[in-house]
C-alpha cells in the first residue's frame, strides 16, 4: 500500500486573503514507513496532512491511497475513507471530554460503524501496547500529556489504518515523554506495516523517521 | 446512538441540570393546562351538560346574558312553535342558601323544566317533579359540601324552602355548584322581592334564556329570521360558555399563560442546546475529522435533544399529575390523561423545536480546525 500525492496545489482563503498553502507537491510514501514532515511554521506541513488526509479537497492534483483517488471522492465518501482507511493524531484536543480511555476507542469503533463490543478486546490490546492497559477507567483530565497522545495513537490504530496521520504529537510533553512517544510512532508504523506522516519541529522525531521531507515555500524543497 | 449515550453519559450533570429545567417547563404546563381546564369546568360545566345545540338569549344583551337578558313568554312560544326544534325554557341565577343543618352554600339555580330535555333527572334521589315544585336536585359537588338529600334549603334573604330531593353529577357555573328547580320555583327565586311572598301566578313569566336543539338545516338564514321573529339572539350551546360570568377572562388569562409558556420552553432548551453545541466544537470537528458524517453528527445531536426532552416532559407531566391528585377536589383543577397527553407531546414538540436552533451549527463544524490549518 502506497499513498502517492501527484502534483498536489492548494490555495486557501478567499479574494485579497488567497495564499497558496502547497504549490505542485508531488510525493510517494511507502507503508511501513515513517516520513517526518519538517520546516518552518506555514510552510504547508499541516495542509499536507490535511489533504493526505482527506480533510481537504486540493485544487489540483490526485491523492492515490491504494490506488484511489481521494481527492475525486464526494464528501460522503470521503468521510468514509477517514474513518475506514486513515488514523489521525492530533497536536492536541483529540479526546472527548468526560470519556474514559476505553471509551475513545470505542466511540472511535462506533464512529467506524462497528460494534462497539465487538472491538473491546482489540481496544484493551491497543492500549496495552501503548502501554495503558493500567489506564482504562481514567478520563482525560486524568491523564497526562503523554497519555492523552498515546490514548490518540491506540485510537488510530483501532481502525488498522492504511495511513497513519500525526501533527506534532511531541510538541505538549516533555523530553523523556516526548522520545517515548516517538519510539512509539515508529514501532507501530513497522509493526502494523501503515504509511506514516508526522509533521514536526522535533529533531528527535526527525531522527526516529525513516524519511525526512523538508518544506520550504509551500513545497518539497528536499528529500532526506 | 452508542456515541450519544457516551456523551449523555459523560455530561451527565449538565444534562441532568437541563432535563431539571424541561421538567420544571413541562410541569408547569401541565398544572396550567390542569387549571386551565378545571377552572374552565367549574365556570361552565353545568351549561356544557346541557343536551342543547344553542341558546337563545333574549336579543340585545351582548355579554353576561343569562343574567342580564330575559326571554318572555312570546319569545318563548314562538321558538316551542318552530317545526323541527326542540325548545325548552332555561333559567339561570346565583343565589345562596343555608341548609335545616346549619350548612351555608352557595348555589346556581337553574330552572328547568321536569322531564324536558334539559332536565339531568338524578343519580340518587328522585329526579325534579312537577308534583314536588319545591324540590331540587342538586350537584355532587353541594352535596361534597354536606348537603344531604332530606336535607331543606333555605334561600338566603327570600325564604323560599326546597327540599332536596336528588343529586345529579358534579356541574357548576360561575364556580358555584348548581341546584336545579322547576321553572316556577327559579322564577320565584329570580324575581321575589326580600320580604314579599310572592306566588308563582304574580311574577313575570320569563326566563334567562330557551335552550334549544336545533336540527342540522336550521341554521343560516332560517336562523336569523326565527330570532328577528322571537326576538333572540341565538348561539351554539359552545358560545354560550361565554356568557358566563368570568369565562372569557379567565380563558385569556390560562390561555396567555400557556402561549408565553410554549415560546419560552423552546427558547430554554434552544439556548441550552446553543451553549452545549458551542462548548463542545472541537469535539464535533474531532469526530467530523475522524469520519463521522454529518447526518450522524445530526443523529447523534437530536438523539441527545429527544433523550433531555421527552425524559424530562414525562418527568414532569407525572408531577402535574402528582399534584392533581393531591389537590383532589379542593381546588379546580382538571387534567384527563388526554388534555395531558396532548400538552406533553405539545411541550415535547416545541422543546425539540427548540433544540433544532442548533442543528446548523453541528453539521458546518469544520474539522480542519483539528489541524490548525493556518499554521
Amino acid at each position: 500500500m502506497t499513498l502517492c500525492l501527484d502534483d498536489i496545489t492548494v490555495t486557501l482563503g478567499r479574494g485579497a486573503y488567497r495564499t497558496t498553502a502547497l504549490r505542485s507537491l508531488s510525493a510517494v510514501f511507502q507503508e511501513g514507513l515513517l516520513t517526518a514532515l519538517v520546516g518552518p511554521s506555514g510552510s504547508g506541513k499541516s495542509t499536507l496532512l490535511a489533504v493526505a488526509g482527506a480533510l481537504l479537497r486540493p485544487d489540483e492534483g490526485q491523492i492515490l491511497l491504494g490506488g484511489t483517488d481521494l481527492a475525486a471522492l464526494s464528501d460522503r465518501e470521503r468521510a468514509r475513507a477517514r474513518r475506514t482507511r486513515i488514523g489521525y493524531m492530533f497536536q492536541s484536543g483529540n479526546l472527548l471530554t468526560g470519556l474514559t480511555t476505553e471509551e475513545q476507542l470505542l466511540a472511535a469503533a462506533s464512529v467506524a460503524g462497528h460494534r462497539p463490543r465487538a472491538v473491546r478486546d482489540r481496544a484493551r490490546d491497543l492500549l496495552a501496547e501503548v502501554g495503558l492497559a493500567h489506564r482504562l477507567r481514567h478520563r482525560p483530565d486524568q491523564l497526562s500529556g503523554g497519555e492523552r497522545q498515546r490514548v490518540a495513537l491506540a485510537r488510530a490504530l483501532l481502525v488498522r489504518p492504511e495511513l497513519l496521520l500525526v501533527d506534532e504529537p511531541t510538541a505538549a510533553v516533555d523530553r523523556t515523554r516526548a522520545d517515548d512517544l516517538t519510539r512509539l510512532i515508529a514501532r507501530t508504523t513497522h509493526e502494523h506495516g501503515c504509511v506514516t506522516l508526522v509533521a514536526t519541529h522535533d529533531p528527535v522525531v526527525v531522527e526516529a523517521a525513516d524519511r525526512t521531507i523538508v518544506m520550504l515555500d509551500h513545497m518539497s524543497a528536499s528529500t532526506v | 446512538m452508542f456515541l450519544a449515550l457516551l456523551e449523555l453519559k459523560a455530561a451527565r450533570g449538565r444534562f441532568l441540570l437541563m432535563g431539571s429545567v424541561v421538567v420544571l417547563v413541562a410541569a408547569l404546563v401541565g398544572i396550567v393546562s390542569g387549571f386551565t381546564t378545571g377552572l374552565g369546568d367549574d365556570t361552565v360545566s353545568a351549561l356544557r351538560r346541557l343536551p342543547a345545540t344553542h341558546i337563545a338569549f333574549a336579543a340585545g344583551t351582548d355579554s353576561d346574558q343569562f343574567a342580564r337578558g330575559l326571554i318572555d313568554r312570546r319569545s318563548a312560544d314562538g321558538w316551542r312553535r318552530e317545526k323541527g326544534v326542540e325548545a325548552t325554557p332555561l333559567g339561570v341565577a346565583l343565589t345562596r342558601g343555608t341548609t335545616d343543618r346549619h350548612v351555608e352554600v352557595d348555589l346556581a339555580a337553574f330552572g328547568v323544566v321536569p322531564g324536558a330535555f334539559t332536565d339531568p333527572g338524578a343519580e340518587d334521589g328522585k329526579p325534579l317533579d312537577t308534583a314536588e315544585p319545591y324540590g331540587v336536585v342538586v350537584s355532587r359537588q353541594l352535596a361534597s359540601d354536606g348537603v344531604r338529600l332530606g336535607d331543606t334549603l333555605t334561600v338566603d334573604r327570600i325564604g323560599i324552602r326546597l327540599k332536596v330531593v336528588g343529586t345529579t353529577g358534579r356541574s357548576s357555573y360561575g364556580h358555584v355548584p348548581a341546584a336545579y328547580v322547576t321553572t316556577d320555583t327559579w322564577r320565584r327565586i329570580r324575581f321575589t322581592t326580600p320580604g314579599t311572598d310572592a306566588r308563582p301566578g304574580d311574577l313575570p313569566l320569563q326566563y334567562s334564556a330557551m335552550a334549544l336543539k336545533l336540527p342540522a338545516d336550521f341554521g343560516g338564514k332560517r336562523l336569523t329570521d326565527a330570532d328577528h321573529r322571537h326576538r333572540t339572539a341565538t348561539v351554539p350551546l359552545q358560545d354560550a360558555f361565554a356568557a358566563a360570568p368570568g369565562y372569557q377572562g379567565e380563558r385569556l388569562t390560562m390561555t396567555s399563560i400557556q402561549t408565553f409558556l410554549f415560546l419560552i420552553a423552546p427558547l430554554v432548551v434552544g439556548a441550552f442546546f446553543a451553549v452545549w453545541t458551542v462548548q463542545r466544537t472541537p469535539e464535533l470537528a474531532l469526530l467530523r475529522a475522524m469520519g463521522a458524517s454529518r447526518r450522524r453528527l445530526l443523529g447523534h445531536t437530536l438523539a441527545q435533544a429527544a433523550a433531555v426532552v421527552v425524559a424530562g416532559t414525562a418527568v414532569g407531566a407525572a408531577l402535574a399529575s402528582a399534584l392533581g391528585l393531591f389537590v383532589g377536589e379542593r381546588v379546580p383543577f382538571s387534567l384527563p390523561a388526554t388534555t395531558l397527553a396532548a400538552t406533553m407531546a405539545a411541550v415535547a414538540l416545541v422543546g425539540l423545536a427548540g433544540s433544532a436552533f442548533t442543528l446548523r451549527r453541528v453539521t458546518t463544524v469544520d474539522p480542519m480546525t483539528m489541524l490548525g490549518a493556518a499554521r
